[in-house]
C-alpha cells in the first residue's frame, strides 16, 4: 500500500513538473512571438456586408476608414449619395449610408469633406461599394483594434467569401491604403 | 428502471430546447442586412434598345498587355498603347518602350505622341524618340491632342493643360483659376482628364469631370463655352469623375465614355443626348478607362482594357 502511495506521489510530482516546465517554455515562446490581430486586406475585400452581421460584437468592430489623401472631395460622392439621389445635399433621402454614419462638410467650391462617425458605422461597406464604383476607393473597411476582442477564430473571417481577413502583427495592425496614412499612423 | 427512462426523455427534451434556442439566437445575430443595405446599379444598366444606334464589329486582340491608350492616325490605323510598348493595326507592328503610355495621339504627318506620366515621348515616323518634360512636379499626363500649330497635353496631376509648340520647348499653362475671365479651374478627382481639338476653329474641348462638364477654350486658355449634364440617367454623366474619355465627331458631336456605369454614348454639339453606342451590359462590371476614338468613316473605336481588346462599333444605317 505504501509502495503504491509512493508511486502515486512520484507520478504526481513528475506530472506537475512536466506541466510547469511545459508552461514556462510555452510562455517564453509566446512572449517572443509577436502578438497577432485580425485585419482586412482592402485589396481583397468585396464589400459583401458580412462584417456587419458576423462579428461577435454588435455593432461590429469593423468600421469604414476614409483615406483623405485618396479622396477627391467630390460634390457628387458615390460613397455618400445614393445612386438615385434627388439632390446633392445632406437630406436623409439622398444619403447612401443607412445609419447616416457619414457627415458631409462644405470646404470650398466645389469640394466637400466626408467624415465617418464610428459610433454609427456598422461596417456594412455600402459606402465602400459606392466609392469604389464611382470614386477613387478612398473608403474601405478595417478592423478597429480598440473595439475588436481578437477572437482566436474570428467569426467574420470564417464567413468572409474573399479571404480578405488575415492575421497581422499587432505592432502594424492596420492595412492602410495610402503611404501618407501609414506615415501618420506609425 | 421506469424513472431512468423518464430522466432520459427529460434530458433529451431539455437538450433539444437548448440546442434550438442556441440555433435561433445564433441565426438572429447573423441575419442578412436589410434592403436598405443593398447597393445595386441594375436599374441604370438597363438601356432602351431603341436608343442603341451602333452595332459591334469583330474586335481587335492586341498582344500587348495592360492596354492603356488608344489613337487613330489620319489614315485610320489604330495605335494601341500598353505594357512597355505601342502596337499598330492592321499589321500588328510592335514598338517596344520603357513604361506604359497613359495616352497617345498621332499627328497628320505620322508623328506619335505618347504621354508617359510626367513626360511626353515624341516618336518620329521612323520611331526616333525625343522627350518633352511636363513642368509640374506631380504631373500625370492623361490626354494629348495635336493640330497644325500646337500640342495640347492634359495633366491630371497638376490640373492643368500644357500647350506645347509643335517643336516642343517650354509649354504654355492653361487652367489656373481666373474668376475674372470665367476660368473656374479643373476639378479632377481621379486621373481621368481628357481633351480634344475642334478641327473647325482650332479651339479645344476639355472635360471638367468634377462638374460633369465639357469646356471649350481658345488656344490661349480663354473660355468660350461650356455644357454639363449630371445624371445617373442615360442623358447625363454619373459618379465623381465622368466622362472619363471622349472624342469629337465630324459634326461636332461628342462620343463619351464613362466609368462606374461603363457606357459609350453620343451627345450633340449642344450637349443634348443623341444615342447610345454601347450599353453597360456590353462591358464587364469592372470596365474603366474606356478610351475612345472616331475613324474617318465614322466608326467608333473603344479601348476595353478589362478585356484587353480594341472594340469597334459601326452605326446601324
Amino acid at each position: 500500500m505504501s509502495e503504491m502511495g509512493n508511486r502515486g506521489r512520484r507520478n504526481f510530482v513528475r506530472g506537475a513538473a512536466a506541466a510547469l516546465i511545459g508552461g514556462t517554455v510555452l510562455a517564453a515562446a509566446r512572449s517572443r512571438s509577436p502578438k497577432l490581430v485580425w485585419q482586412i486586406d482592402p485589396e481583397k475585400c468585396t464589400r459583401c456586408g458580412r462584417c456587419a452581421t458576423h462579428c461577435v460584437l454588435a455593432p461590429s468592430a469593423v468600421k469604414c476608414f476614409h483615406s483623405y489623401s485618396i479622396c477627391g472631395y467630390c460634390d457628387l460622392c458615390g460613397g455618400y449619395l445614393r445612386p438615385d439621389a434627388k439632390g446633392r445635399n445632406t437630406g436623409a433621402e439622398n444619403q447612401l449610408c443607412p445609419t447616416a454614419a457619414i457627415t458631409r462638410t462644405y470646404i470650398e467650391a466645389p469640394y466637400y469633406q466626408y467624415k465617418i462617425d464610428e459610433d454609427l458605422c456598422i461596417g456594412c461597406g455600402i459606402c465602400v461599394e459606392g466609392c469604389d464604383v464611382f470614386g477613387n476607393g478612398s473608403m474601405y473597411l478595417q478592423v478597429k483594434h480598440d473595439l475588436c476582442v481578437n477572437c482566436n477564430q474570428c467569426a467574420i473571417s470564417n464567413a468572409c467569401p474573399s479571404d480578405a481577413f488575415k492575421r497581422v502583427p499587432a505592432s502594424d495592425g492596420y492595412l492602410l491604403k495610402s503611404d501618407q496614412e501609414k506615415r501618420i499612423s506609425s | 428502471m421506469k424513472n431512468v427512462g423518464k430522466n432520459w426523455v427529460w434530458f433529451v427534451v431539455i437538450m433539444a430546447v437548448i440546442l434550438g434556442l442556441g440555433i435561433y439566437l445564433g441565426q438572429s445575430r447573423r441575419n442578412e442586412l436589410g434592403k436598405s443595405f443593398d447597393y445595386s446599379l441594375d436599374e441604370y444598366r438597363k438601356v432602351d434598345p431603341a436608343l442603341i444606334k451602333y452595332r459591334e464589329l469583330e474586335p481587335i486582340l492586341p498582344t500587348l498587355g495592360k492596354l492603356s491608350a488608344l489613337a487613330l492616325s489620319a489614315d485610320d490605323r489604330i495605335f494601341v498603347g500598353g505594357e512597355n510598348g505601342i502596337e499598330v493595326f492592321p499589321g500588328g507592328e510592335k514598338v517596344p518602350m520603357v513604361g506604359t503610355p497613359s495616352c497617345l495621339r498621332v499627328a497628320e504627318d505620322g508623328t506619335v505622341f505618347a504621354g508617359m506620366q510626367n513626360h511626353v515621348a515624341v516618336f518620329s515616323k521612323d520611331w526616333k524618340k525625343t522627350v518633352w518634360d511636363a513642368p509640374a512636379e506631380n504631373a500625370y499626363l492623361t490626354s494629348i491632342d495635336v493640330d497644325d500649330w500646337y500640342v495640347y497635353v492634359a495633366d491630371a496631376g497638376s490640373r492643368r493643360i500644357w500647350r506645347y509648340k509643335k517643336e516642343g520647348g517650354e509649354p504654355f499653362e492653361i487652367g489656373e483659376k481666373d474668376w475674372a475671365n470665367g476660368v473656374r479651374g479643373f476639378n479632377i478627382p481621379s486621373p481621368l482628364f481628357d481633351l480634344a481639338i475642334n478641327r473647325f476653329d482650332g479651339s479645344f474641348w476639355a472635360v471638367n469631370p468634377g462638374y460633369h462638364a465639357f469646356e471649350n477654350f481658345r488656344p490661349d486658355g480663354m473660355p468660350l463655352s461650356t455644357w454639363e449634364a449630371s445624371s445617373m440617367g442615360i442623358e447625363g454623366f454619373s459618379g465623381c469623375c465622368n466622362p472619363s474619355h471622349f472624342a469629337l465627331l465630324a459634326d461636332g458631336g461628342f462620343v463619351t465614355a464613362e466609368k462606374g456605369l461603363p457606357r459609350v454614348k453620343i451627345h450633340n454639339a449642344d450637349g443634348s443626348f443623341r444615342c447610345v453606342v454601347a450599353a453597360p451590359d456590353q462591358f464587364d462590371d469592372d470596365a474603366e478607362g474606356l478610351d475612345v476614338a472616331v475613324g474617318s468613316d465614322g466608326k467608333i473605336v473603344v479601348l476595353d482594357s478589362s478585356r484587353n481588346q480594341v472594340r469597334i462599333f459601326e452605326e446601324i444605317k
